[in-house]
């Protein structure tokens, strides 16, 4: 029997047809429950409603730092292959982020736990079922004296039933959680300010200005898509002081190199400006007085906005609230609702409580539901040791890994995307998470986990159904449940007195540390796809750098990739250097994975750095980021031409004639905020393999789409650039010219097509191609993948083995798709009825795809602008992706 | 001319002396001592293209941007150096000039085996390397021809032909002497080998009517070869809009690069033979002083390339070919900038006296200096000019790995095996045409006497 539980996943018809067979019972979602036939039988009869080939999309949701991410599923033969954002969606509009992109592979994921584990060793689940029973008894006896339950961030209404009935029958359970990057902060500022927590919820949408203190709120983060989508609508003028550069520092018009140890004074020549009492007169430098002074500019013109980053004091946030109320932002810029996520009873101070229990003996059964303790929290405070002191811990979660094998027992779960479930959205609109495959593992539901803890029998189904007695169905298909999003509050402040903590010391050197642009806080770190995905302004992968000022490399004869040495009290963390152009002096930046065992707050001065003389590689897809004398990232003044070159193109040739539709991008740089949304749903759509650090390092990396960064200006305050770079489609294309095997041919649409059947690996096209766009398959990179992974691929899009050369296609078997569609029903393909994967996928709506013949679709007016330009338009190659220039603010 | 013609006594030495080389090779430990490295360095030939085929060309260093890198350069190399032995059989054969008789044979199998090595090295380069004939215009299921634009399709054509009219001028040239071989043979499997080869010639006047008209054809195709199929290769690197590439100066650079290295490979060749084979009556110092005036006379015209490009580079100011310059001035790769302009120009200037032409030890020093500095380059026009290219995101680094480097001495191995087999087994020397010199010599002598 066990040995049967161990097995690994594989698919088989079999196993495909069980998945099959589950997505019917779904496709309805007609409420009832998705019981699969266990029997596999080959269809005598075809199902109704299945077409082969024909995906199936479900709306449903994935979970991030417990947030509900609104997504459509695409399903074809029972097997999602693909996750959009739901446009229909209140808070995101079909926005996503990078995480979500990803999740998909967390589903198919080869290092997914298969199986319970007991002591370390494959068990199953009815021994655990008996382990536990006996377990409960005794907490029966203790009405439940040291037994715990630890979860991440909690914003589920079925879990928090749960946790209240577990706490009905033991009363004195406790629950805990770890998240270890939260908003406690800005809930105790409102706690103090109003006199109760209260979710802040800006609309970045609203102002006409906004003013920063480090606050990234176009960076990663589960409000990334939703902000993102609401900051490009309007794109305000932004203001921003940072001691390390970040996505919203790339898009301010004035942008503020401090350390974080100024921000307050900042703050307070603000809230003097603005008019809020009894503030102090802060000393400001001249840059900081001009920054200040500009700021009040934009701010007092009406319709400001101003923030703080999630980790700062509450008494910054408090101050910074006080500042918001005399912009009056309260309501329109900045609104509150309840806290969308629940709290546990001990606040901020719930994990550090449930450590100081432990150690002191006073838990005897811990639970951890989908939380990482170890990796997660930080070293100081010996989770780890603390662990050792529980006579029976329990491990819920998708991976086997370092608190997986520090507790008793080991429980794999499911994954969102094959489990039912519900949550809220960033902005409070719940939603219910529906399977898009019947779990292909030995999982269970964490609902269901729990469910049996307390002698339960239901079915996660159920146990979700019963949260949701009326408009299951409708919230089904939409995807969220209409309207119930907390009710927006208009608080009244009560206390306005705020006295700001003590500047925190800047001896030194200061570390500070910021959740990881691809990994967040470690808990991707099993994701490949995101692993690959380079960090935005770094463009490192697999494994963080430690960032340093391009002053402090001099001083201290730094290179990029010198192994260096932070040491802060007995503690050391090493690290390859990275120098950033537009980092604070004296400030250092490490990514949180790495930070967890290094430090315990968000901030730390008298940091001592030392080289150890070594280096290390960094698997960096963009080694060189200073664009030097080059033009690619345009800048114009509002309404100038971008375009250096003149309209009608000189050719001894004559110019060919387009037939309708012919197909063109074109990228708005001023939107693009580097977040890599794009090249993650890029990867998921169209296949593109994974290849590791060392061949990343090697230049070998395989994305169709990159983002490029840039650095232009002096390094100490640089302006940063993104630049999304797919295939250009040139129509003139030299790579069409030098392949001998007519594999890169040109079609009637205006596509750059490579045929992959032809292609025997000369690399023409790739030495020939002035943007390197192309990709080349070095070694087997798919052949050998694992059968999950197999099932993952979209079946739309061919899968390229050793030897041939592949690169962006435009989504190619989207195009298609739309004109079968549109053949069939006898009409031309409408404007925006092709969207790709980059397209869909973009918070900031950059991307913009179209039929460039037609003079009202949505690309035609786009590249309509003065803005447009053709990335190196020297090389004559006339791109069909066209850029947007940036604007000077 | 009185040293041009060989200084043997009579006709039959001549014969005997080429000759008896093959059917009793006078230095076998030498040569031993030789072809077991030779034989090791195909063994490495074997090995590197194995790891190759099975894993992927992803074992040997390249990337984007650096798709093409030392295979191509090794191609261009090798292809290069092939080129000087046709000017010398095939030119000089149509400008009557007889010196070129002590020279032509082994000149000839160098082109060959050259050609072999450089035509090798585009095959193995294939990420598919099972498809390679997917390049020629063959009536296939999938009804698609090559791509005619493609400068690897004028490649293809280019490679095969002159491979075909290399071996065709060479197996030509040489059928007589076989026949001379297979005459002299006394042990049974040397009869029956030159036997097969000679293809029954008898050396009746008919037959060397048709040879000679043959011979000649086939050196008139030749020729023209060494232009068209060079510039054709420049084609590879010009034709991409790639700024250090896309340049009209390349063809002609190219051709006179490949002639100057290639001659410096004969000259290279030519010491050690005559050195080792005892053969300084046959390859005498004269053609000594003749190789390196070629040399040198092709080494000036690729020195003009250098300072042409240049020119063109400061003249045009475009930003992208000035950025190019900058990297081979003074990037990452300089080494191989300043390394072929040294290698290649500056002990050339050597060979302006007499003294130095004639004094083989220092004319083989000069030639190997030359090969190395042609070889750095045809590696610096591939890696200066593709791992910084257009877009300074595209920027990466290029290290050749092991893989790449043991099928560069693979390659060798392949080709000095092959050369090492032909010194042993086969006419290194055109004996016969060595006797029509001679003869024609005699006769001259006599006219002058009589006049």
């Amino acid at each position: 029997m066990e040995r049967e539980q161990a097995r690994p996943p594989s698919f088989n018809r079999r196993s495909l047809l069980q998945a099959m067979a589950a997505s019917l019972a779904l496709a309805g979602a007609n409420g009832r429950r998705a019981e699969a036939d266990e029997r596999a039988l080959p269809y005598v009869n075809a199902p109704e409603y299945v077409v082969p080939g024909k995906p199936k999309w479900y709306a449903t949701s994935v979970r991030f730092a417990g947030y509900l991410q609104p997504v459509l599923g695409k399903s074809v033969a029972g097997r999602p292959v693909k996750l959009e954002g739901n446009d229909r969606h209140p808070a995101t509009g079909g926005a996503t982020d990078l995480f979500m992109q990803a999740a998909l592979l967390g589903l198919y994921d080869p290092e997914r736990s298969q199986v319970p584990l007991h002591l370390g060793q494959p068990a199953t689940w009815a021994a655990f079922d008996t382990d536990v029973f006996r377990r409960t008894s005794e907490i029966d006896r203790a009405q439940g004296q040291g037994f715990r339950l630890l979860t991440g961030a909690v914003s589920s209404p079925t879990l928090l039933r749960q946790i209240a009935d577990l706490q009905k029958r033991w009363a004195r359970m406790r629950w805990h959680v770890a998240e270890p990057i939260n908003e406690h902060e800005r809930l105790e500022a409102t706690r103090r300010v109003f006199g109760r927590p209260l979710q802040m919820l800006p609309d970045f949408s609203a102002p006409a200005a906004v003013v920063s203190l480090d606050d990234d709120f176009l960076g990663p983060g589960p409000r990334q898509a939703m902000q993102a989508r609401a900051w490009s609508k309007r794109q305000p003028r932004l203001f921003v002081a940072e001691p390390t550069p970040s996505a919203t520092g790339t898009r301010a018009g004035e942008r503020l190199v401090v350390p974080s140890a100024r921000l307050q004074m900042l703050a307070q020549a603000i809230a003097r400006g603005v008019g809020v009492g009894e503030v102090d007169a802060p000393d400001l430098s001249p840059l900081e007085k001009k920054w200040v002074d500009a700021s009040l500019g934009a701010l007092g013109a009406g319709n400001g906005l101003v923030t703080v980053g999630a980790h700062y004091h509450w008494a910054l946030h408090a101050l910074v609230l006080l500042i918001n109320e005399r912009l009056g932002a309260f309501g329109t810029a900045l609104r509150f609702t309840d806290p969308i996520l629940a709290a546990p009873p001990d606040g901020a101070d719930s994990l550090a409580v449930l450590v100081d229990d432990m150690k002191a003996g006073r838990v005897t059964t811990l639970l951890i539901l989908e939380a990482e303790p170890l990796q997660a929290t930080p070293a100081a405070l010996d989770f780890r040791s603390a662990l050792d002191k529980v006579a029976f811990s329990v491990h819920g979660g998708l991976y086997a890994d370092a608190t997986a094998n520090a507790c008793h027992w080991h429980v794999p779960v499911q994954h969102e995307l094959e489990s039912w479930s519900d949550g809220r959205a960033p902005d409070g609109t719940a939603a219910i998470v529906q399977p898009l495959i019947r779990p292909f593992l030995n999982v269970r539901s964490p609902h269901v986990v729990l469910d049996r803890w307390m002698d339960g029998n239901a079915s996660d189904h159920d146990l979700v159904q019963a949260s949701w007695r009326t408009g299951w169905t409708e919230a089904l298909l939409a995807g969220f449940v209409a309207d119930s999003a907390p009710a927006a509050v208009t608080p009244a402040v009560a206390n306005r007195t705020v006295s700001l903590p003590e500047a925190p010391s800047s001896d030194g050197l200061v570390v500070e540390v910021r959740p990881d642009a691809t990994l967040w806080d470690g808990r991707y770190a099993h994701n490949s796809w995101l692993q690959e995905t380079p960090k935005p302004l770094i463009q490192a992968t697999w494994g963080n750098v430690i960032l340093v000022s391009p002053a402090l490399a001099r001083a201290r004869g730094i290179e990029n990739g010198d192994e260096l040495s932070l040491r802060f009290g007995n503690r050391e963390l090493l690290g390859a250097a990275w120098i950033m152009p537009g980092q604070e002096p004296h400030t250092l930046t490490i990514g949180l994975p790495d930070a967890f065992a290094f430090l315990d707050s968000w901030r730390q001065a008298g940091v001592r750095l030392e080289k150890t003389g070594k280096s290390r590689l960094i698997a960096s897809t963009q080694p060189i980021q200073d664009m030097a004398e080059f033009d690619y990232v345009r800048t114009v003044e509002s309404g100038e031409e971008a375009a250096t070159r003149r309209k009608d193109d000189v050719s001894f040739y004559p110019q060919r004639k387009w037939d309708s539709p012919s197909w063109g991008m074109s990228i708005d740089l001023d939107r693009c905020i580097g977040c890599n949304a794009c090249s993650v749903a890029c990867m998921a759509e169209n296949n593109v393999p994974v290849v590791g650090a060392e061949l990343v390092a090697h230049g070998r990396q395989m994305h169709w789409l990159r983002i490029d960064h840039y650095t232009e200006g002096e390094t100490d305050a640089p302006r940063h650039h993104f630049q999304p770079v797919p295939c250009m489609h040139c129509e003139q294309a030299p790579c069409e010219m030098g392949c001998p095997v007519n594999a890169a041919v040109h079609s009637p649409d205006g596509l750059n097509l490579q045929v992959y059947n032809r292609c025997i690996g000369t690399r023409t096209c790739s030495a020939y191609c002035p943007y390197k766009v192309r990709r080349f398959n070095w070694f087997e990179y798919t052949g050998h993948d694992p059968d999950s992974i197999r099932a993952m691929r979209n079946p739309d899009v061919t899968v390229r083995s050793r030897g041939v050369m592949e690169k962006c296609t435009y989504c190619i078997q989207r195009i298609s798709g739309a004109r079968i569609a549109a053949k069939i029903a006898g009409r031309p393909i409408h404007d925006g009825e092709v969207v790709t994967a980059c397209q869909q996928a973009c918070p900031t709506e950059a991307i913009v795809f179209g039929d460039i013949t037609d003079p009202d679709s949505a690309v035609s007016e786009r590249k309509a602008s003065p803005r447009n330009y053709s990335l190196i338009e020297e090389a004559n190659t006339r791109p069909r992706t066209t850029y947007l220039a940036r604007v000077r603010k | 001319m009185s040293d041009i013609a060989p200084s043997a006594r009579d006709f039959r030495t001549v014969t005997d002396e080429i000759v008896d080389i093959s059917l009793d090779y006078p230095d076998r430990r030498a040569w031993w001592m030789c072809f077991i490295p030779a034989l090791l360095l195909l063994l490495s030939f074997l090995v590197s293209v194995t790891v190759l085929f099975w894993y992927g060309v992803g074992v040997w260093g390249n990337n984007i941007p650096m798709g093409w890198a030392l295979a191509i350069s090794n191609y261009i190399f090798f292809l290069g150096i092939g080129h000087a032995g046709t000017l010398i059989s095939a030119l000089l054969l149509l400008l009557v000039q007889h010196w070129r008789n002590s020279l032509n044979r082994f000149a000839e199998a160098m082109t060959l085996f050259a050609v072999i090595c450089g035509a090798l090295y585009p095959l193995v380069h294939l990420g598919r390397p099972w498809l390679f004939y997917w390049m020629a215009p063959y009536p296939n299921t999938m009804t698609v021809w090559p791509q005619f634009k493609s400068p690897l399709t004028w490649d293809f054509f280019a490679v095969l032909t002159y491979l075909i009219v290399s071996i065709l001028f060479w197996y030509i040239g040489i059928v007589p002497d076989l026949a001379s071989a297979r005459d002299r043979a006394t042990r049974r499997r040397y009869q029956v080998f030159f036997g097969l080869f000679a293809l029954g010639w008898r050396g009746s006047a008919r037959h060397w009517a048709r040879w000679r008209q043959s011979y000649r054809l086939t050196a008139a195709i030749a020729v023209p070869l060494v232009v068209s199929v060079h510039s054709e290769i420049s084609m590879l690197l010009a034709a991409g809009p790639i700024a250090g590439w896309n340049s009209t100066v390349f063809p002609p650079y190219f051709v006179a690069g490949a002639a100057f290295s290639g001659f410096a490979v004969v000259s290279m060749i030519a010491v050690v033979l005559r050195h080792a084979l005892g053969l300084r009556n046959l390859v005498t110092s004269r053609h000594l002083d003749l190789l390196a005036k070629l040399t040198l006379l092709c080494g000036m015209m690729t020195a003009y390339g250098y300072w042409a490009e240049t020119f063109d580079t400061l003249y045009g100011n475009d930003p992208q070919e000035l950025e190019t310059m900058r990297d081979r001035l003074v990037g990452v790769y300089a080494w191989s900038y300043w390394g072929a302009v040294f290698l290649n120009f500056v002990p050339l200037q050597l060979l302006w006296w007499h003294r130095v032409r004639v004094n083989p030890a220092l004319l083989f020093l000069i030639g190997l200096s030359c090969v190395i500095g042609m070889w750095m380059e045809r590696y610096m026009l591939l890696v200066t000019t593709l791992y910084r290219d257009w877009l300074v995101s595209s920027w990466q680094r290029y290290h050749p790995s092991i893989w790449d480097w043991s099928l560069f001495a693979g390659m060798l191995g392949v080709f000095f095996t092959l050369f090492l087999l032909f010194v042993r087994f086969l006419p290194v020397i055109s004996a016969f045409e060595i006797k029509e010199a001679m003869f024609e010599e005699k006769q001259e002598r006599k006219e002058t006497g009589r006049a």
